[in-house]
């Protein structure tokens, strides 16, 4: 909240200076009528004072009147504080516990809210509108999902024809290697159209919570056959891969979804490696860091993002970093990036 | 060797159809689910390719009535869903291999010749081929009687061009065929070159008749 002032905070100053104000305006207006009334009496038993007693009376008026009205300000704004706590809380008890719920709800996590029933009409109202509000909410949301699930589900087919008439097309005897070339190269952006479409339906289904087998296995193990088989692509690129992989690192977690995370991380690093430089991975308990060379550092504040890094220079589908986001945020991992010495750092810490 | 197709999409049984009848393989289809039970029922099939959406049923369901009839047929899932409880649960039925949409022909063909093989030839499970003997139990490769030692990536890549005879296979599914998924990340695959030159310098030295054959530049063919 940090400077704003409190709903009931607020109301409970305004009524205390207003009372103070009355209050204070109430001590001429008290000292004229009961100097008027005093007068009265002395000039009915045709009393006369001195001016010094005069001056003396009016002072003791005065002071009298002001004290009375101090110690009754004062009695009036312990009231105010203790009833205005007292019915405040109760009254604004249902729109604290609606704040709290709202604060709690996330659209990621699928549950929904189940207002009281306030007994106040305004109250109620806003309840309701609310609940509307986070219904229609939840409602485009599945609806986005399940539009980019169904969309790359149907794409799957007619793809896959594309894909089996173009290498149907590549047994024809009669293909001149111009034709074949571009039968090859249609293939390969076919290929790419693909590839995002697996990763789109992955993203889709890890957000709708698929995945959700646990085990407890070992991380090293993964790590050191995963090397093994990006050696292949690493040699072809002249990439030294260089492997610290501590021994017997356990981790909890579905195993298709950290070999995903896996993948990805070595796939960017060797693909986005100058030839001839090296690709560390290092892992120890409760962190795993890949590092690849590179010219200039990346935008850290794109990177995560679908697409942000999907580029004609860039075979990729700029999706990967997404998926390895959408991972981690399941378990709580945290996944970052720093630019050190010409070096793209990612580590994960789990 | 009889295969049945039950897939409704036209255009990807015509393709898959059109791929493997050669001498060896005869393809049946089936475009709904009550076509394919019916197929089921009445005949045996040596392969069948089941998608798993059909007009009209549950692809896991003719699966399931396979089984009951306890028929031997080699059954592949070729699914555009992908999703690994579907692969478990048809693997646990009784399926023989899962396939994902999209796939290459060659993969397909070369998936169907081993379930085949694995079938059929259960004990005595031998490649021969003029001068080639492959023992696919263990793994080994003679030439004129003489053991050759292939890695196996070149053991893999020898099988793949015998299930795919005189037909052109891209490097690309070369590639994915002996890195799996990984491949599908890179879109260079000159490694395959490398490990398909010592295959072919293995069997010259042996003495076998170089069947692999380079095409258009960047195609291979095991010429029969």
């Amino acid at each position: 909240m940090g400077d704003m002032n409190k709903l009931l905070n607020k109301s409970l100053k305004r009524i205390s200076v207003y009372a103070g104000i009355v209050l204070t305006c109430s001590i001429p207006i008290y000292y004229s009528a009961i100097s008027k009334l005093w007068q009265y009496e002395l000039d009915e038993h045709n009393i006369l004072l001195t001016p010094e007693a005069g001056r003396e009376d009016s002072f003791l008026i005065i002071s009298a009147i002001t004290l009375l009205t101090v110690f009754f300000f004062a009695l009036l704004l312990g009231g105010f504080i203790w009833l205005n706590r007292g019915i405040s809380r109760r009254l604004w008890q249902p729109f604290y516990k609606s704040l709290e719920q709202i604060k709690a709800f996330d659209l990621n996590k699928h549950s929904k809210i189940i207002f009281d029933r306030a007994d106040i009409s305004e109250f109620a109202e806003l309840n309701d509108s609310l609940d509307k509000l986070i219904r229609g909410s939840i409602a485009t949301y599945n609806q986005q999902k399940e539009f980019a699930d169904n969309a790359s589900h149907e794409l799957q087919t007619p793809l896959s024809i594309v894909q089996l008439k173009l290498e149907m097309l590549q047994q024809s005897s009669s293909l001149t290697n111009e034709q074949y070339k571009i039968i090859e190269e249609t293939l390969q952006a076919l290929s790419r159209v693909n590839r995002i479409n697996k990763n789109l339906l992955l993203l889709t289904r890890i957000e709708n919570s698929q995945f959700l087998d646990k085990e407890l296995f070992d991380l090293s193990d993964l790590l050191n056959n995963t090397v093994k088989l990006f050696v292949n692509f690493s040699d072809n690129k002249n990439i030294n891969l260089q492997a610290n992989i501590g021994s017997g690192v356990l981790v909890e977690a579905n195993k298709t979804l950290v070999e995903i995370v896996v993948n990805n991380l070595l796939t960017n690093a060797i693909r986005h490696s100058i030839p001839k430089s090296s690709v560390v991975i290092t892992l120890s308990t409760g962190i795993l860091t890949v590092t690849n060379s590179g010219l200039v550092s990346l935008q850290q504040d794109q990177l995560f993002k679908r697409f942000a890094t999907a580029s004609a220079q860039n075979p990729g589908t700029g999706l990967g970093l997404a998926i390895i986001k959408q991972i981690c945020d399941r378990y709580h991992w945290a996944i970052n990036y720093r630019f050190k010495n010409h070096q793209h750092i990612f580590s994960l810490h789990f | 060797m009889k295969i049945l197709i039950i897939e409704d999409e036209k255009g990807m049984s015509e393709s898959m159809g059109a791929y493997l009848s050669d001498e060896n393989y005869q393809c049946e289809f089936a475009a709904t689910f009550t076509q394919g039970l019916e197929k089921i029922d009445l005949y045996t099939y040596d392969c069948i390719l089941l998608d798993l959406m059909l007009p009209g049923g549950d692809g896991f369901r003719l699966l399931e009535e396979l089984k009951a009839q306890k028929k031997q047929d080699g059954v592949i899932i070729i699914s555009a869903k992908n999703s690994v409880e579907d692969k478990i649960k048809g693997l646990k039925i009784g399926a023989d291999d899962y396939l994902a949409k999209p796939f290459h022909l060659s993969e397909l063909a070369a998936r169907i010749y081993s379930i085949i093989r694995r079938k059929q030839f259960a004990n005595a499970n031998v490649i021969e081929q003029n001068e080639l003997k492959i023992d696919l139990l263990a793994k080994t490769v003679f030439v004129y009687q003489k053991e050759i030692s292939l890695t196996k990536k070149e053991f893999d890549l020898l099988l793949y061009f015998i299930s795919n005879k005189n037909r052109v296979i891209s490097k690309s599914a070369l590639a994915e065929h002996i890195s799996g998924d990984i491949a599908d990340m890179f879109d260079n695959y000159d490694f395959v070159y490398a490990h398909i030159k010592n295959l072919k310098k293995k069997l010259a030295e042996a003495g076998y008749d170089n069947n692999i054959k380079t095409l258009y530049g960047s195609g291979y063919k095991w010429e029969i």
